[in-house]
């Protein structure tokens, strides 16, 4: 009997553990082909120019020059975008460049050193235009908008309104109203591998694109409207990717660029960014100004909220339209409340687009709504931790905005993050300086609408099994690094009744993999795990049929037996061993292959807008930041977190644990120190030494805490576990600092400057309160 | 990234070091220690020299002999000196809060002390100074900060080493094309962040750091104000070194870094210092510290060219000396 283990709910490492530590994984700056060039990208020097001409002269008298791309040329000014609802991106300016640092033109080399030179000596001429460089100014009309379709001739790009139930007699009828202004500036994702591509002619006139992607479907469908080609005459495919956190998850002008290169030189280009050119690539998390009033009744009861936001969406549309909803909708849990309002605002700026970013829309809504419940809380005398307790959104229910609740697990969080953080004993209680705070949370487990309406699955799964006995998994889903690719395994091991290391995960190309939309929304687990799982189970079905050829039993009375057997209910001295079963399967049928797809429900109601946030299940949190405020100098340190997830079912224990932990990480780089800065339409800080990323000595103790409530839908009992997990811990600390110095901040990250400011306005207040009661 | 067009000189020994400087003088180059900040500015194409010569493997820079440090140690050498760190502890704690643990496994001492200046409207990649407009410390003949410098560059010197070396009182030694002669740090530096060094030979190489024996007595420390606990260079610094006897403070100095294009002694604060009680605790402290925190408050003058805004800067100078005395004493 050969051995099997379910691996679910263990402690594992990643299938591409071993790969990646030995340093034999290959990620972009891994590949390289005969004959291979390189392209370095011109940039604009300016926040808005048209360009009027571009001139290589100089740059083709550098040695080893290849040949060049500008504006106006095939395929270049060809509008795609990751929503066909914003389709304004091109490859290069057509004919305006829209912020500084945008790629305007493209040299080739035959190496790298000259290709830089080369791009150094390119002339550009620029009709230089007044740059919207404020969001405020967005709003105004203008006679030269950044698009072609915004609203009302401004700068809008897109609005929301929505409005639920009966807000204004809520708040006349409320006890207690919280309203802030809250600022919230631009993070960016900070992903370790830079991005980057190399585009192969092939032989056969098709084009391969290997690119450092999350989205190779999108990615796919972009390039054959850019190019012209049928998808078939292109392939794509995602190498091991060093991190996304969505700052890969759009289709971008350098994959263009680099694609159109290698088919005017018939070479392969390779085109890789250094940092600084990441961060102006951005489409990092919206800068935003977010006002919100929160209305509480006598008995502590959440009745309604009332928000405005207005995000800041830089030069493209990316995910924006999204991001304007999410920042509304996602709101709407865990808490229930009776009526909601929400307008929300994107506008186009000169600047580095916005676009998703981990915890998509949610982050700096749910700190503004967190920061009010735990003052309206206070102000009430409520515990806040009670105040989440008695306005949880029960399991299996309806949003006001028809969200359907299935699996919630946030009660459960809050009583384990309230009694790991000993927190009756510490609120309201630690020294001064010392404090701590509640945060919570909400998030999607896959967007049940896929980006572009199609009738296929949004996951589809392939498998083959031959005489060897392994598994081959053929599949779509792109592992950025978050252990997407050991979901798949485990989901079919187990469906299989087999050993994980029969599997292997072939989750590259788009030549033999069946579509996957990729990773984004937290969709991957839920969504692909579930067709893993159905493929596997359709695998499992050929192998009891097959079983039942050997014993004359009812095929279907075969289930998994200990190790990798089957047994049958009927008949308890009847074992079979997956490998005799295969082998009569395999005699019958050749290789087995089989087919699992994943297809989200029909959900949600019918007003505009009503398919935003919607998804097949939730993921819920409660987490809990103990911090140090030192009070001379502002600075926040963040000495303890008790972070509960409700992730459905952990199916690796480790992989869960390692995406709370690194949410945390990321959440205190936007709470504390990440901020990118601008001077004029100039990013100043585009560079890992002055963007502040957190470094080990800021990371604190972590108690991360599994909750787990077994989603009906999901995937063994699996929903998200990396992207909700980060928006908590921005509050947490928020009201950790309330609670160590009764402070209130309202703008986001809370650097020590700012710490100290509202330190030296308490103390004003607290000094002129003093003087007034003298008199 | 590679950089282009580069040649790399590795001399043996220092005279090989100071003819090859000689020879490639009229093209221009580059002393290269652990070269942690100078290849980050090459690959932004600051300044590049044709030219870069090695120090790496000068053995002359490796043993400082008795009373010195070499320039050539790294900085974690440093840190892991046990004899060193008995005699100047705080000078070893200084070393252990520059940059990050990696980046002082390659950093030496020399390329500590000679840090180019830094400024946020230099330390930016070519595009951005052709789109941002360059400074006079690049390619242009403007400073980005003050409207009006003439020709003196306002770049933050942002070494932590020096600091601490100005108040143990320590020299250096420079050799060039006319031997060697030795220099008291506090005479060193040049207030200008592009003419950084006073009488410098572009050909001499800074060797060794002489510790003078008599500072081992006094009792020192340096305090760093940093967003980050690692990898940052300071955004202000204070190192202060007193020597106490029956039990008040005789002699004392005070020294600070990132607060201007060269790291500063500030003698009257030090003076201020002496005659003060060598217990922190001391009730006349907190009225000390209030009235020394106004002085170096007055003195610093952060421009706006780092990360955090100089008012914040000029604030915390205040807090990083009540600190650092507060450290010294503690010793």
């Amino acid at each position: 009997m050969s051995p099997r283990t379910s691996t679910v709910g263990s402690r594992l490492p990643l299938v591409d553990a071993a790969e990646k530590v030995s340093g034999r994984g290959q990620f972009i700056e891994d590949f390289h082909f005969q004959g291979m060039v390189h392209a370095r990208c011109v940039r604009s020097i300016h926040p808005f120019a048209e360009i009027l001409s571009v001139d290589f002269s100089e740059a083709e008298k550098v040695p080893g020059f290849v040949c060049s791309l500008a504006p106006g040329e095939p395929g270049t000014a060809r509008k795609f975008g990751v929503l066909p609802i914003s389709q304004d991106e091109t490859a290069l300016p057509a004919p305006y460049a829209l912020y500084s640092g945008a790629v305007i033109a493209a040299v080739v080399c035959e190496d790298e050193v000259s290709a830089r030179k080369a791009a150094s000596l390119v002339k550009v001429e620029y009709k230089v235009l007044k740059p919207v460089l404020r969001p405020k100014a967005a709003l105004e009309k203008t006679d030269t908008p950044l698009h072609e379709v915004t609203v009302g001739g401004t700068n809008i790009h897109k609005v929301v309104e929505q409005e639920f139930g009966e807000v204004d007699s809520a708040f006349s009828d409320a006890e207690v109203i919280k309203k802030a202004e809250f600022v919230f500036h631009g993070v960016n994702h900070g992903f370790t591998e830079p991005i980057g591509c190399v585009a192969v002619p092939e032989p056969n006139g098709r084009l391969s694109l290997y690119s450092a992607t999350q989205v190779p479907h999108y990615l796919h469908m972009a390039l054959a409207k850019v190019l012209e080609e049928p998808m078939h005459r292109i392939r794509v495919y995602k190498p091991l990717v060093g991190g996304g956190f969505g700052g890969k998850s759009d289709p971008f002008p350098h994959e263009m660029v680099a694609s159109l290169l290698a088919r005017k030189c018939g070479r392969p280009v390779r085109l890789m960014f250094d940092r600084d050119e990441v961060f102006l690539n951005n489409h990092g998390r919206h800068p935003t100004e977010f006002k919100l009033s929160v209305a509480v009744s006598k008995e502590g009861t959440l009745s309604a909220i009332d928000a405005d936001a207005e995000i800041d969406g830089g030069a493209w549309g990316s995910f924006g339209v999204v991001t304007t909803y999410y920042n509304g909708v996602l709101t709407q849990g865990p808490y229930r409340m009776e009526a909601f309002r929400y307008a929300g605002r994107r506008l186009y700026t000169n600047k580095p687009a916005s676009g998703a970013m981990r915890g998509h829309g949610a982050v700096n809504a749910r700190f503004a709504l967190e920061t009010l419940i735990d003052e309206a809380a206070l102000e009430l005398g409520l515990d806040p931790f009670d105040f989440r307790m008695q306005n949880a959104l029960p399991s299996n229910t309806t949003t006001l905005n028809q969200f359907r609740i299935t699996s919630n697990g946030f009660t459960e969080c809050l009583e384990k993050a309230r009694r790991a953080s000993d927190w009756d004993s510490k609120h309201g209680k630690l020294p001064t300086g010392k404090g701590i705070g509640l945060g919570c949370g909400f998030f999607i487990s896959g967007s049940a609408l896929p980006i572009h309406r199609t009738r296929t699955p949004m996951s589809t799964v392939h498998l083959k099994i031959d005489m060897d006995g392994g598994v081959t998994i053929h599949s779509m889903a792109a592992d950025i690094g978050q252990g997407s690719d050991t979901v798949l395994a485990q989901c079919v091991a187990e469906a299989i009744g087999i050993d994980m290391g029969r599997c292997r995960v072939l989750a590259r190309d788009t030549d033999t993999a069946p579509i996957d939309l990729g990773s984004y929304s937290s969709r991957v687990t839920f969504m692909a795990g579930n067709a893993a799982l159905r493929a596997g189970e359709a695998i499992f079905r050929k192998l009891q049929r097959a079983c039942g050829r050997m014993t004359g039993l009812p095929a279907a009375g075969f289930r998994k037996g200990e190790g990798e057997t089957y047994i049958h209910d009927d008949d308890a001295t009847v074992r079979i061993d997956f490998m005799a079963a295969l082998d009569e399967a395999l005699a019958f049928n050749g290789a087995l292959i089989a087919k699992g797809v994943y297809h989200a429900p029909k959900l949600g109601g019918t007003f505009k807008g009503a398919g935003a946030g919607l998804s097949p299940s939730y993921s819920y949190q409660a987490f809990v930041a103990q911090v140090d405020v030192d009070t001379e100098t502002g600075f926040v340190r963040v000495e303890n977190v008790w972070a509960a997830h409700d992730c459905g079912k952990a199916l690796n224990l480790t992989a869960v644990e390692g995406q709370l932990e690194g949410s945390v990480h990321m959440g205190i780089g936007q709470a504390l120190t990440e901020e990118m800065k601008y001077s004029g339409g100039q990013l100043i800080n585009g560079s890992f030494l002055d963007y502040k990323i957190p470094s080990p000595l800021e990371t604190p103790e972590m108690d991360i805490i599994v909750v787990e409530s077994n989603d009906p839908e999901g995937p063994l009992g699996a929903k998200e576990c990396g992207e909700g997990s980060l928006a908590p811990i921005i509050p947490a600390i928020a009201n950790a600092i309330y609670d160590a110095v009764g402070v209130r901040i309202h703008e986001v990250p809370m650097t020590p400057e700012r710490v100290l400011a509202a330190l030296d306005r308490k103390a004003k207040a607290e000094a002129e309160a003093a003087a007034q009661e003298a008199n | 990234m590679r950089i282009a067009d580069l040649k790399l000189h590795r001399p043996s020994n220092l005279a090989k070091a100071v003819s090859l400087a000689q020879q490639c003088a009229a093209d221009g180059f580059d002393w290269l220690g652990g070269g942690t900040d100078l290849l980050c500015n090459y690959k932004w194409g600051l300044n590049v020299q044709p030219h870069l010569l090695s120090l790496k493997h000068i053995a002359e820079l490796q043993d400082g002999g008795p009373g010195s440090l070499a320039a050539g140690r790294t900085l974690h050498a440093i840190t892991q000196d046990a004899e060193l760190a008995k005699q100047f502890p705080a000078l070893v704690e200084t070393a252990k809060m520059v940059a990050s643990p990696l980046i002082r496994r390659t950093a030496t001492l020399g390329g500590n002390l000679l840090l180019d200046t830094r400024c946020w409207h230099f330390n930016q990649t070519e595009n951005w100074r052709e789109a941002h407009g360059s400074c006079l410390k690049a390619e242009a003949d403007t400073c980005r900060v003050v409207p009006k410098p003439g020709d003196i560059c306002v770049a933050a010197y942002s070494g932590d080493m020096a600091p601490m070396l100005l108040v143990l009182g320590a020299s250096i030694e420079w050799v060039g094309d006319n031997g060697s002669r030795i220099v008291p740090m506090c005479e060193v530096y040049r207030e200008d962040g592009i003419r950084r060094f006073r009488d410098k030979a572009v050909t001499e190489i800074l060797t060794r750091v002489i510790l003078p024996s008599a500072s081992r007595d006094w009792q020192s420390a340096y305090q760093k104000l940093r967003l980050r606990e690692t990898i940052d260079f300071p955004e202000g610094g204070v190192a202060v070194s007193l020597r106490i006897e029956n039990n008040l403070i005789a002699e004392a100095r005070v020294a600070t870094t990132a607060y201007a294009p060269v790291p500063l002694l500030h003698e009257s604060i030090a003076e201020q210092l002496v005659g003060a009680p060598a217990d922190a605790n001391d009730p006349s402290w907190p009225h000390r510290f209030e009235t020394l925190s106004d002085a170096i408050r007055k003195e610093v003058r952060p421009m706006k060219n780092t990360s955090m805004s100089p008012t914040y800067r000029k604030r915390m100078a205040g807090v990083l000396l009540k600190r650092a005395i507060v450290a010294a004493l503690a010793q």
